[in-house]
């Protein structure tokens, strides 16, 4: 009798919890192109961000530094007369909760333009959805895989191929030959490890050992462990917090004891509120944002992140990170380019290929060819040391 | 070679161990009522952001703790009295629907409180060590003290106090405990108690390594529930033993196969398990052990 019932009532457990973990499947409809909104009326600008799960260390900057700006635009009078509404969506850091809430941004909000998702994975989700309903998108996230080839899509943060130059180009001057590389199992650690290969040819540095991580993760022990025993000379923890910081706190209490760099991911407070100590001595490439205080007095970026510094802080009581900078210079991109066109979809996706932008994270200069507008030169490398990032090169 | 294996092996114990007090809170209250309880993982979240939350507002760090504690069996108990009690027919189906509800209302009210982002209690008092190239974490000490301490104390509790016989012969005969005078309210509230301070330990001892989120409770539950089902969902002993080989396991096949493999290993063992033996690793299946 107790055997058989236990036999019955497990799997009923396991699939409600499951259930409940986001194995839903998505219900994408049809995606009829519908026709663009009139001249008239409020332009309406959706976003879908990782507001919950594992990206919400990004998602809720942006969805902060957005609601700002809109509220800033909307204190100024919206563009030429009209109204610009805002729709946040949460994707709960999902691919099929980005697809289902881009669908509802395209079906029922008929939304002029979109930005988001925060990550790889669930922008990669709604890309197709953008192209087939042609409306503009403007990712956040960092996988150069999001704009590749791609009409209507578009993104602001820096690519990761150069990220990774910039690691390289580091690890080179300091002599390292052999690296390992532990990265993220998603979207955004997608295809690095090819990178690394490629590029660090050229370099004379091999990746010798590869280890992977959910975003979701919680002990990195056995990745750490391999990584001890490897013959590297460096390691790139490739990552967004708190797993990546969870990754370097495990890789300090373990005495894994090479130098390491990690990717722009991280570029925020709660690397440090996460790893605390174990911070010490990472070398990271990412935009100006973080040391803006350390700039040259000249920076053509100063002024804009300066001014974006100091109305999110009256704000929100926080300085922005990184990553609310991505969300700012999507926002200025698109609305700069409907104050220039107006909202016809294809008029506006037009400006955007010659879209030009002094921004947070980067002076950007869109192409046809470069939707993502922004070269080596938006990144620097920082230092971590006690809390804060050092500017160790511009 | 040995080191790595070594060094994976206390990463094991060490997670096994939160895994065996979360199994030790879902049985005690299985034996008692027949609830299967989907809020346990629930119950180990609340403990470790609250006592963040306390501990970044400046409350010392033992002080936080003992409230978290004392708080989450609370709410354990209320939920037990407000919820469970009220159910006329209680089957373990319906057990499940209403806990499912309870779990999702808990997710949510630290989702609103404490916002989407993972916190973490401050480390323990003690100091990593290093023996013989394998690293141990301090916190991993107090993840495998607060199991021998609490679970330990637990199986004791049920051997050989007065209040834990009572719960055995709660779990055994209940119509023959309530006639020999054992309050099945008083049994069904001490349960819940159990369960929610051993769910409020696993959840403070893991904290500081593994952070906590509103929305975690629900994998680490059920690596809580394959580790009870490995014990039958009656013994206590087995239920440990087997959450001690379910994180080793995961540890494994982490360090040597593939890392992204690690949640797959809990789940084909559970499948395996109820295809194979449904009783887990208890050796006498027909006795109710607790």
């Amino acid at each position: 009798m107790k055997k058989s019932r236990l036999r019955l009532i497990a799997p009923i457990a396991v699939v409600t919890a499951l259930a409940l973990t986001g194995c839903s499947t998505s219900n994408l409809g049809g995606s009829s192109p519908d026709d663009p909104a009139g001249d008239s009326g409020p332009i309406k600008i959706g976003a879908v961000l990782d507001v919950t799960g594992a990206g919400a260390s990004l998602g809720v900057p942006e969805q902060n530094t957005l609601n700002m700006l809109a509220k800033q635009l909307k204190a100024d009078g919206g563009i030429d007369g009209r109204d610009v509404e805002l729709t946040v969506l949460d994707n709960q850091s999902t691919e099929d909760g980005a697809a289902k809430a881009t669908s509802k941004l395209i079906e029922s909000e008929k939304v002029d333009i979109i930005i988001g998702a925060s990550r790889t994975g669930p922008s990669l989700a709604m890309r197709p959805l953008a192209e087939a309903a042609k409306i503009p998108m403007i990712s956040v996230a960092a996988n150069v895989a999001i704009v590749e080839g791609s009409e209507w899509v578009f993104k602001t943060t820096q690519n990761d191929v150069i990220v990774i130059e910039r690691m390289l180009d580091d690890a080179q001057a300091k002599g390292y030959t052999e690296v390992a590389l532990v990265r993220d199992a998603t979207g955004f650690g997608e295809g690095v490890a090819e990178y690394i290969t490629e590029l660090g040819a050229d370099r004379g540095i091999t990746l010798v050992t590869t280890e992977s991580f959910e975003p979701s993760a919680t002990d990195f022990t056995p990745q750490m462990t391999n990584v001890r025993s490897s013959d590297a000379d460096a390691v790139i923890i490739w990552g967004i917090n708190p797993s990546a910081a969870l990754a370097q706190k495990a890789f300090v209490q373990l005495g894994v004891n090479k130098p390491v760099y990690q990717s722009h991911g991280i570029a925020n407070q709660s690397f440090f509120d996460t790893a605390g100590d174990a911070a010490n001595g990472v070398i990271a490439p990412m935009g100006r944002l973080l040391v803006a205080d350390q700039l040259a007095d000249d920076n053509a970026q100063r002024d804009v992140i300066s001014q974006f510094q100091a109305d999110y802080s009256a704000a929100y009581g926080e300085q922005p990170n990184a990553f609310a900078g991505h969300a700012f210079d999507a926002w200025h991109i698109a609305v700069n380019a409907i104050e220039a066109v107006g909202t016809d979809a294809s008029d506006l996706r037009e400006e955007l290929e010659t879209a030009q932008w002094t921004g947070v994270s980067g002076v950007f200069q869109m192409t046809a060819e470069n939707h993502s507008g922004l070269t080596a030169s938006a990144l620097i490398l920082a230092e971590a040391q006690d809390g804060r990032w050092n500017l160790l090169e511009g | 070679m040995l080191t790595d294996f070594l060094q994976l092996t206390v990463a094991g114990l060490s997670q096994g161990s939160v895994y065996a007090l979360l199994a030790v809170g879902l049985i005690a209250v299985y034996t008692v009522r027949h609830v299967i309880n989907i809020a346990q993982g629930e119950f180990a979240m609340l403990a470790g952001l609250g006592s963040a939350w306390l501990t970044a507002a400046g409350m010392p760090l033992f002080l936080a703790i003992l409230i978290a504690i004392l708080t989450v069996t609370l709410v354990a108990i209320v939920m037990e009295r407000l919820i469970i009690a009220r159910v006329k027919k209680l089957t373990p189906l319906i057990s499940i629907i209403l806990t499912l509800g309870v779990s999702t209302l808990l997710q949510a009210t630290m989702l609103l409180i404490w916002g989407p982002e993972a916190k973490g209690v401050p480390r323990f008092p003690g100091s990593n060590i290093l023996i013989g190239g394998v690293s141990i974490r301090s916190q991993e000490f107090w993840m495998i003290g607060a199991l021998v301490v609490v679970g330990g104390g637990i199986v004791l509790f049920y051997e050989k106090s007065r209040w834990g016989k009572a719960l055995r012969a709660c779990a055994e005969q209940p119509v023959a405990a309530r006639i020999v005078g054992i309050s099945p309210v008083t049994a069904s509230v001490l349960a819940f108690a159990i369960a929610g301070f051993v769910g409020a330990v696993a959840g403070l001892v893991s904290s500081p390594i593994y952070l906590s989120l509103w929305s975690g409770g629900v994998l680490l539950g059920l690596k809580g529930f394959v580790a009870a089902v490995l014990g039958g969902f009656v013994s206590f002993r087995a239920a440990i033993i087997g959450a001690l080989l379910l994180g080793m396991i995961e540890a494994y096949v982490a360090g040597y196969i593939a890392s992204g493999l690690r949640d797959g290993a809990a789940f084909l063992i559970l499948i395996l398990v109820l295809v194979v033996r449904p009783q887990g690793l208890v050796l006498k299946p027909t006795a109710v052990r607790v």
